[in-house]
Protein backbone atom coordinates (compact mmCIF):
# COMPACT_ATOMS: atom_id res chain seq x y z
CA UNK A 1 0.00 0.00 0.00
CA UNK A 2 1.08 3.64 -0.62
CA UNK A 3 1.52 5.20 2.88
CA UNK A 4 2.50 8.70 1.65
CA UNK A 5 -1.17 8.71 -0.06
CA UNK A 6 -3.16 7.38 2.93
CA UNK A 7 -1.33 9.70 5.34
CA UNK A 8 -2.21 12.41 2.65
CA UNK A 9 -5.32 11.31 2.15
CA UNK A 10 -6.32 10.77 6.50
CA UNK A 11 -4.23 14.64 6.80
CA UNK A 12 -6.64 16.65 3.97
CA UNK A 13 -9.81 15.15 5.51
CA UNK A 14 -9.01 15.92 8.94
CA UNK A 15 -8.01 19.63 7.48
CA UNK A 16 -11.19 19.70 5.49
CA UNK A 17 -13.37 18.45 9.22
CA UNK A 18 -11.48 21.20 11.19
CA UNK A 19 -11.78 23.88 8.44
CA UNK A 20 -15.91 23.46 8.21
CA UNK A 21 -15.65 23.69 11.99
CA UNK A 22 -16.22 19.92 13.38
CA UNK A 23 -15.21 19.61 17.05
CA UNK A 24 -11.82 18.72 17.94
CA UNK A 25 -12.75 15.16 19.24
CA UNK A 26 -14.46 14.18 15.67
CA UNK A 27 -12.00 15.01 13.79
CA UNK A 28 -9.15 13.34 15.49
CA UNK A 29 -11.70 10.14 15.96
CA UNK A 30 -12.01 10.21 12.09
CA UNK A 31 -8.58 10.20 11.31
CA UNK A 32 -8.26 7.53 13.37
CA UNK A 33 -10.98 5.54 12.22
CA UNK A 34 -10.01 5.81 8.58
CA UNK A 35 -6.60 4.75 9.24
CA UNK A 36 -7.41 1.93 11.31
CA UNK A 37 -10.38 1.49 8.28
CA UNK A 38 -6.93 0.90 6.18
CA UNK A 39 -4.85 -1.43 8.64
CA UNK A 40 -3.12 0.95 10.39
CA UNK A 41 -2.64 -0.80 13.94
CA UNK A 42 -0.82 2.35 15.52
CA UNK A 43 -2.38 5.80 14.93
CA UNK A 44 -1.63 9.14 16.36
CA UNK A 45 -3.79 11.92 15.28
CA UNK A 46 -3.46 15.59 17.53
CA UNK A 47 -5.26 18.14 16.52
CA UNK A 48 -5.75 21.72 18.16
CA UNK A 49 -7.92 24.46 16.51
CA UNK A 50 -4.86 25.55 13.94
CA UNK A 51 -3.20 22.78 13.66
CA UNK A 52 -3.08 18.79 12.71
CA UNK A 53 -1.13 16.41 13.18
CA UNK A 54 -1.20 12.83 11.73
CA UNK A 55 1.45 10.24 12.71
CA UNK A 56 1.26 6.81 12.13
CA UNK A 57 3.73 3.95 11.91
CA UNK A 58 3.26 1.48 9.20
CA UNK A 59 3.21 -2.61 9.41
CA UNK A 60 6.77 -2.25 7.90
CA UNK A 61 8.00 -0.31 11.00
CA UNK A 62 8.24 3.20 9.26
CA UNK A 63 7.02 6.00 11.37
CA UNK A 64 5.46 8.64 9.24
CA UNK A 65 4.12 12.22 10.03
CA UNK A 66 2.06 15.16 8.15
CA UNK A 67 1.82 18.69 10.15
CA UNK A 68 -1.37 20.92 8.57
CA UNK A 69 -1.36 24.86 9.70
CA UNK A 70 -5.07 25.94 9.91
CA UNK A 71 -5.77 28.98 9.35
CA UNK A 72 -9.12 31.05 11.02
CA UNK A 73 -12.02 29.96 9.84
CA UNK A 74 -15.70 30.02 10.22
CA UNK A 75 -18.42 27.36 10.15
CA UNK A 76 -19.69 25.68 7.02
CA UNK A 77 -22.56 23.09 8.38
CA UNK A 78 -23.10 21.47 4.70
CA UNK A 79 -19.55 21.27 4.14
CA UNK A 80 -19.40 19.72 7.48
CA UNK A 81 -22.04 16.97 6.84
CA UNK A 82 -20.11 15.86 3.35
CA UNK A 83 -16.73 15.36 4.99
CA UNK A 84 -18.72 13.37 7.67
CA UNK A 85 -20.37 11.32 5.60
CA UNK A 86 -17.36 11.03 3.41
CA UNK A 87 -15.61 9.42 6.25
CA UNK A 88 -18.11 7.26 7.16
CA UNK A 89 -18.10 5.65 3.81
CA UNK A 90 -14.61 5.43 3.38
CA UNK A 91 -14.25 3.28 6.37
CA UNK A 92 -17.47 1.17 4.96
CA UNK A 93 -15.63 0.53 1.95
CA UNK A 94 -11.91 0.93 1.75
CA UNK A 95 -11.85 2.06 -1.40
CA UNK A 96 -8.50 1.99 -3.76
CA UNK A 97 -6.73 5.39 -2.23
CA UNK A 98 -6.81 7.39 -5.64
CA UNK A 99 -10.90 6.34 -5.62
CA UNK A 100 -10.10 8.31 -2.01
CA UNK A 101 -8.56 11.05 -3.23
CA UNK A 102 -10.90 11.88 -5.91
CA UNK A 103 -13.99 11.72 -3.58
CA UNK A 104 -12.44 14.10 -1.50
CA UNK A 105 -11.78 16.44 -4.09
CA UNK A 106 -15.33 16.38 -5.31
CA UNK A 107 -16.59 17.65 -2.49
CA UNK A 108 -13.93 20.51 -2.95
CA UNK A 109 -14.89 21.29 -6.21
CA UNK A 110 -18.91 20.93 -5.20
CA UNK A 111 -18.79 22.89 -2.29
CA UNK A 112 -22.83 24.34 -2.11
CA UNK A 113 -22.86 27.82 -1.34
CA UNK A 114 -26.01 29.98 -1.29
CA UNK A 115 -25.55 32.98 -3.36
CA UNK A 116 -24.62 36.05 -1.85
CA UNK A 117 -28.20 38.12 -1.84
CA UNK A 118 -29.74 34.93 -0.87
CA UNK A 119 -26.91 35.53 1.95
CA UNK A 120 -27.99 38.85 2.72
CA UNK A 121 -31.75 38.08 2.44
CA UNK A 122 -31.05 35.68 5.16
CA UNK A 123 -29.62 38.00 7.44
CA UNK A 124 -32.57 40.41 6.91
CA UNK A 125 -34.85 38.10 8.02
CA UNK A 126 -32.68 36.52 10.74
CA UNK A 127 -32.42 40.00 12.21
CA UNK A 128 -36.03 41.56 11.56
CA UNK A 129 -37.41 38.09 13.16
CA UNK A 130 -34.79 38.52 16.59
CA UNK A 131 -35.92 42.53 16.92
CA UNK A 132 -39.60 41.29 16.76
CA UNK A 133 -38.83 38.23 18.94
CA UNK A 134 -37.39 40.47 21.57
CA UNK A 135 -40.26 42.79 21.53
CA UNK A 136 -40.32 45.23 18.45
CA UNK A 137 -42.99 46.43 16.40
CA UNK A 138 -43.06 45.77 12.61
CA UNK A 139 -40.90 48.70 11.95
CA UNK A 140 -38.57 48.30 14.29
CA UNK A 141 -38.30 44.97 12.74
CA UNK A 142 -37.93 46.30 9.19
CA UNK A 143 -35.49 48.63 10.52
CA UNK A 144 -33.15 45.70 12.46
CA UNK A 145 -33.44 43.74 8.96
CA UNK A 146 -31.70 46.32 7.51
CA UNK A 147 -29.05 46.79 10.25
CA UNK A 148 -28.75 42.92 9.78
CA UNK A 149 -28.34 43.69 6.05
CA UNK A 150 -24.88 46.07 6.67
CA UNK A 151 -23.66 43.92 8.94
CA UNK A 152 -23.47 40.75 6.29
CA UNK A 153 -22.34 43.08 4.01
CA UNK A 154 -19.64 44.41 6.34
CA UNK A 155 -18.71 41.03 6.99
CA UNK A 156 -18.63 40.12 3.68
CA UNK A 157 -16.51 43.01 2.67
CA UNK A 158 -14.02 42.78 5.54
CA UNK A 159 -13.70 39.24 5.02
CA UNK A 160 -12.51 40.11 1.35
CA UNK A 161 -9.64 42.56 3.17
CA UNK A 162 -8.56 39.77 5.45
CA UNK A 163 -9.31 41.60 8.40
CA UNK A 164 -9.46 40.05 11.46
CA UNK A 165 -12.25 38.27 13.50
CA UNK A 166 -12.57 40.84 16.65
CA UNK A 167 -11.78 43.71 14.06
CA UNK A 168 -14.08 42.78 11.58
CA UNK A 169 -17.47 42.21 14.62
CA UNK A 170 -16.55 45.64 16.01
CA UNK A 171 -16.93 47.36 12.83
CA UNK A 172 -20.07 45.27 12.01
CA UNK A 173 -21.41 46.25 15.51
CA UNK A 174 -20.54 49.68 15.51
CA UNK A 175 -22.12 49.69 11.35
CA UNK A 176 -25.67 48.78 12.40
CA UNK A 177 -26.08 50.61 15.88
CA UNK A 178 -25.46 54.26 13.54
CA UNK A 179 -27.83 52.71 11.28
CA UNK A 180 -30.63 51.55 13.99
CA UNK A 181 -30.11 55.21 15.60
CA UNK A 182 -29.77 57.26 12.47
CA UNK A 183 -32.90 55.23 11.41
CA UNK A 184 -34.37 55.75 14.66
CA UNK A 185 -33.95 59.74 14.45
CA UNK A 186 -35.50 59.77 10.58
CA UNK A 187 -38.98 58.50 12.53
CA UNK A 188 -38.69 54.87 11.01
CA UNK A 189 -37.81 53.07 13.88
CA UNK A 190 -39.03 53.26 17.32
CA UNK A 191 -37.11 51.21 19.78
CA UNK A 192 -33.43 51.90 18.89
CA UNK A 193 -32.29 49.30 21.84
CA UNK A 194 -34.38 46.69 20.18
CA UNK A 195 -33.33 47.26 16.91
CA UNK A 196 -29.88 46.90 17.76
CA UNK A 197 -30.26 43.96 19.79
CA UNK A 198 -31.92 42.20 16.63
CA UNK A 199 -29.33 43.14 14.69
CA UNK A 200 -26.43 42.33 16.92
CA UNK A 201 -27.70 38.57 17.27
CA UNK A 202 -25.85 38.08 14.39
CA UNK A 203 -22.50 38.57 15.36
CA UNK A 204 -23.30 37.85 19.47
CA UNK A 205 -20.78 34.54 19.49
CA UNK A 206 -22.81 32.09 20.55
CA UNK A 207 -22.22 29.73 18.19
CA UNK A 208 -18.29 29.39 19.18
CA UNK A 209 -19.31 29.23 22.86
CA UNK A 210 -21.10 26.28 22.41
CA UNK A 211 -18.41 24.83 20.16
CA UNK A 212 -16.18 25.64 23.14
CA UNK A 213 -17.76 23.79 25.33
CA UNK A 214 -18.41 21.16 23.62
CA UNK A 215 -14.71 20.97 23.19
CA UNK A 216 -14.20 20.88 26.86
CA UNK A 217 -16.77 18.14 27.38
CA UNK A 218 -14.95 15.78 25.02
CA UNK A 219 -11.54 16.93 27.15
CA UNK A 220 -10.18 18.92 25.02
CA UNK A 221 -8.83 21.84 27.16
CA UNK A 222 -6.29 23.23 24.75
CA UNK A 223 -9.11 23.98 22.17
CA UNK A 224 -12.07 24.78 24.36
CA UNK A 225 -10.20 27.14 26.32
CA UNK A 226 -8.99 29.03 23.11
CA UNK A 227 -12.67 29.49 22.05
CA UNK A 228 -13.92 30.62 24.94
CA UNK A 229 -10.98 32.96 24.77
CA UNK A 230 -12.84 33.55 21.41
CA UNK A 231 -15.78 33.71 22.59
CA UNK A 232 -15.19 36.45 25.08
CA UNK A 233 -12.91 38.69 22.95
CA UNK A 234 -15.90 38.64 20.37
CA UNK A 235 -18.42 39.54 22.69
CA UNK A 236 -16.12 42.53 23.79
CA UNK A 237 -15.09 43.92 20.51
CA UNK A 238 -19.08 43.55 19.72
CA UNK A 239 -19.84 45.62 23.03
CA UNK A 240 -16.81 48.37 21.89
CA UNK A 241 -18.14 48.73 18.63
CA UNK A 242 -21.59 49.06 19.25
CA UNK A 243 -20.55 51.70 22.80
CA UNK A 244 -18.61 53.66 20.02
CA UNK A 245 -21.59 54.01 17.76
CA UNK A 246 -23.95 55.26 20.78
CA UNK A 247 -21.18 57.67 21.68
CA UNK A 248 -20.66 58.85 18.33
CA UNK A 249 -24.87 59.58 17.48
CA UNK A 250 -24.55 60.93 21.17
CA UNK A 251 -22.13 63.73 19.98
CA UNK A 252 -24.51 63.80 16.52
CA UNK A 253 -27.27 64.37 17.14
CA UNK A 254 -28.06 64.42 21.28
CA UNK A 255 -29.85 60.98 21.24
CA UNK B 1 -55.83 36.37 22.23
CA UNK B 2 -53.29 36.26 25.26
CA UNK B 3 -51.95 32.74 24.20
CA UNK B 4 -51.17 34.12 20.87
CA UNK B 5 -49.21 37.38 22.00
CA UNK B 6 -47.45 35.37 24.95
CA UNK B 7 -46.85 32.28 23.25
CA UNK B 8 -47.72 31.85 20.11
CA UNK B 9 -45.83 34.91 18.31
CA UNK B 10 -42.58 34.60 20.13
CA UNK B 11 -42.14 30.38 19.53
CA UNK B 12 -42.72 31.92 15.72
CA UNK B 13 -40.69 34.53 15.44
CA UNK B 14 -38.16 31.82 17.21
CA UNK B 15 -39.14 29.80 14.18
CA UNK B 16 -38.12 32.45 11.60
CA UNK B 17 -34.82 33.80 12.53
CA UNK B 18 -33.47 30.22 12.81
CA UNK B 19 -34.16 30.00 9.55
CA UNK B 20 -32.43 33.16 8.70
CA UNK B 21 -29.53 32.05 10.68
CA UNK B 22 -29.58 28.32 9.38
CA UNK B 23 -28.90 29.75 6.09
CA UNK B 24 -25.90 32.12 7.10
CA UNK B 25 -24.23 29.18 8.48
CA UNK B 26 -24.83 27.25 5.05
CA UNK B 27 -27.19 24.54 5.72
CA UNK B 28 -29.92 23.08 3.20
CA UNK B 29 -32.80 21.12 2.67
CA UNK B 30 -34.33 19.90 5.63
CA UNK B 31 -31.43 20.83 7.91
CA UNK B 32 -33.34 24.52 7.79
CA UNK B 33 -36.74 22.98 9.06
CA UNK B 34 -34.99 21.13 11.90
CA UNK B 35 -33.08 23.65 13.15
CA UNK B 36 -36.29 26.29 13.40
CA UNK B 37 -37.92 23.78 14.95
CA UNK B 38 -35.14 23.18 17.12
CA UNK B 39 -35.37 26.87 18.29
CA UNK B 40 -39.12 27.11 18.38
CA UNK B 41 -38.91 24.15 21.00
CA UNK B 42 -36.23 25.51 22.99
CA UNK B 43 -38.15 28.78 22.92
CA UNK B 44 -41.85 26.94 24.10
CA UNK B 45 -39.91 24.77 26.58
CA UNK B 46 -38.55 28.52 28.12
CA UNK B 47 -41.73 29.87 27.97
CA UNK B 48 -44.05 27.30 29.33
CA UNK B 49 -41.35 26.34 32.67
CA UNK B 50 -41.69 30.14 33.83
CA UNK B 51 -44.51 29.40 36.48
CA UNK B 52 -42.72 26.17 37.20
CA UNK B 53 -39.11 28.11 37.83
CA UNK B 54 -39.06 32.09 38.48
CA UNK B 55 -35.77 32.32 37.12
CA UNK B 56 -34.96 33.31 33.89
CA UNK B 57 -31.30 31.52 34.26
CA UNK B 58 -32.79 27.96 35.48
CA UNK B 59 -35.64 28.84 32.08
CA UNK B 60 -32.53 28.93 29.89
CA UNK B 61 -30.90 25.73 31.70
CA UNK B 62 -34.34 23.69 31.10
CA UNK B 63 -34.07 25.45 26.98
CA UNK B 64 -30.87 24.10 26.76
CA UNK B 65 -31.43 20.69 27.76
CA UNK B 66 -34.35 20.31 25.14
CA UNK B 67 -32.51 22.06 22.64
CA UNK B 68 -29.72 19.54 22.86
CA UNK B 69 -31.67 16.18 23.82
CA UNK B 70 -33.39 17.30 19.97
CA UNK B 71 -30.39 17.99 17.96
CA UNK B 72 -28.76 14.52 19.48
CA UNK B 73 -31.87 12.61 17.99
CA UNK B 74 -32.19 14.17 15.06
CA UNK B 75 -28.12 13.94 14.27
CA UNK B 76 -28.91 10.05 14.82
CA UNK B 77 -31.42 9.86 12.92
CA UNK B 78 -30.42 11.51 9.96
CA UNK B 79 -26.59 10.35 10.31
CA UNK B 80 -25.10 14.00 10.49
CA UNK B 81 -22.79 15.84 13.30
CA UNK B 82 -24.91 17.34 16.14
CA UNK B 83 -23.29 20.38 15.77
CA UNK B 84 -25.15 21.60 12.93
CA UNK B 85 -28.49 21.41 14.53
CA UNK B 86 -27.28 22.47 17.90
CA UNK B 87 -25.72 25.57 16.79
CA UNK B 88 -28.41 27.32 15.42
CA UNK B 89 -31.14 26.35 17.13
CA UNK B 90 -29.58 27.75 20.34
CA UNK B 91 -29.36 30.81 19.11
CA UNK B 92 -32.73 32.27 20.87
CA UNK B 93 -31.65 31.28 24.23
CA UNK B 94 -27.76 33.49 23.20
CA UNK B 95 -28.20 36.36 25.46
CA UNK B 96 -27.79 39.17 23.10
CA UNK B 97 -29.57 41.82 25.13
CA UNK B 98 -28.04 40.85 28.10
CA UNK B 99 -24.84 42.15 26.35
CA UNK B 100 -25.91 45.11 24.95
CA UNK B 101 -27.58 46.54 28.07
CA UNK B 102 -24.21 45.53 30.24
CA UNK B 103 -22.35 47.91 27.34
CA UNK B 104 -24.83 50.67 27.98
CA UNK B 105 -24.79 50.70 31.67
CA UNK B 106 -21.04 50.83 31.05
CA UNK B 107 -21.58 53.50 28.76
CA UNK B 108 -23.77 55.86 31.23
CA UNK B 109 -21.27 54.97 34.02
CA UNK B 110 -24.03 53.32 36.07
CA UNK B 111 -21.05 50.73 37.80
CA UNK B 112 -24.00 49.04 39.81
CA UNK B 113 -26.32 47.90 37.02
CA UNK B 114 -23.65 47.13 34.87
CA UNK B 115 -21.76 44.71 37.31
CA UNK B 116 -25.22 43.41 37.81
CA UNK B 117 -26.33 42.65 34.06
CA UNK B 118 -22.71 41.75 33.24
CA UNK B 119 -23.09 38.92 36.15
CA UNK B 120 -26.22 37.93 34.85
CA UNK B 121 -25.36 37.52 31.35
CA UNK B 122 -22.28 35.13 32.43
CA UNK B 123 -24.81 33.46 34.31
CA UNK B 124 -26.84 33.19 31.54
CA UNK B 125 -24.09 32.19 29.37
CA UNK B 126 -23.42 29.57 31.61
CA UNK B 127 -26.25 28.05 31.79
CA UNK B 128 -26.51 26.98 28.16
CA UNK B 129 -23.19 25.70 28.83
CA UNK B 130 -24.28 23.96 31.68
CA UNK B 131 -27.39 22.38 29.65
CA UNK B 132 -25.69 21.13 26.32
CA UNK B 133 -22.60 19.66 28.23
CA UNK B 134 -25.06 17.65 30.83
CA UNK B 135 -26.82 16.17 27.60
CA UNK B 136 -23.77 15.76 25.43
CA UNK B 137 -21.91 13.74 28.48
CA UNK B 138 -25.01 11.84 29.09
CA UNK B 139 -25.03 10.68 26.11
CA UNK B 140 -21.16 9.80 25.52
CA UNK B 141 -21.62 7.60 28.01
CA UNK B 142 -24.40 5.97 27.34
CA UNK B 143 -22.23 5.30 23.71
CA UNK B 144 -19.64 3.82 25.84
CA UNK B 145 -22.22 1.83 28.17
CA UNK B 146 -23.87 0.38 24.83
CA UNK B 147 -19.91 -0.45 23.79
CA UNK B 148 -19.18 -2.48 26.92
CA UNK B 149 -22.28 -4.41 27.63
CA UNK B 150 -23.79 -4.97 24.44
CA UNK B 151 -24.55 -8.40 23.60
CA UNK B 152 -23.77 -8.41 20.12
CA UNK B 153 -20.31 -7.01 21.14
CA UNK B 154 -20.19 -5.12 17.76
CA UNK B 155 -18.53 -1.99 17.80
CA UNK B 156 -19.98 0.39 15.71
CA UNK B 157 -17.40 2.71 13.17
Amino acid sequence: MDYDALLNVSATLGYGLLESGAEIYRVEESIQRLLHAYGIQQANPFVIPNCIIVSFVTPAGTSMTQVRRMPSHGTDVDLLERYNDLCRRLCRETPALEEAERRLREIRENQRRYSFPALLLAYFIGSAAFCLFFGGSFQDALCSGLCGLSIGLALAAMTRLHANLFFKSMLGAALSAFLALGLTCLGIGQHSQLIIIGALMALVPGIIFTNAIRDVIAGDMVAGLSKIADALLTGVSVALGTGFALGLARLLWGV
Amino acid sequence: MELATKYLLPVLYAFVSCGGFAIIYNIHGPGILICSFGGALGWLTYLLSAPLLHSDIAQIFVAALVISAYAEIMARIRKCPVTGYLLVAIFPLVPGGGIYYTMEYALNGEIDQFLASFLHTLGLAGAIAVGVLLVSSAVRMWGAFRRHFSPLKEVRP
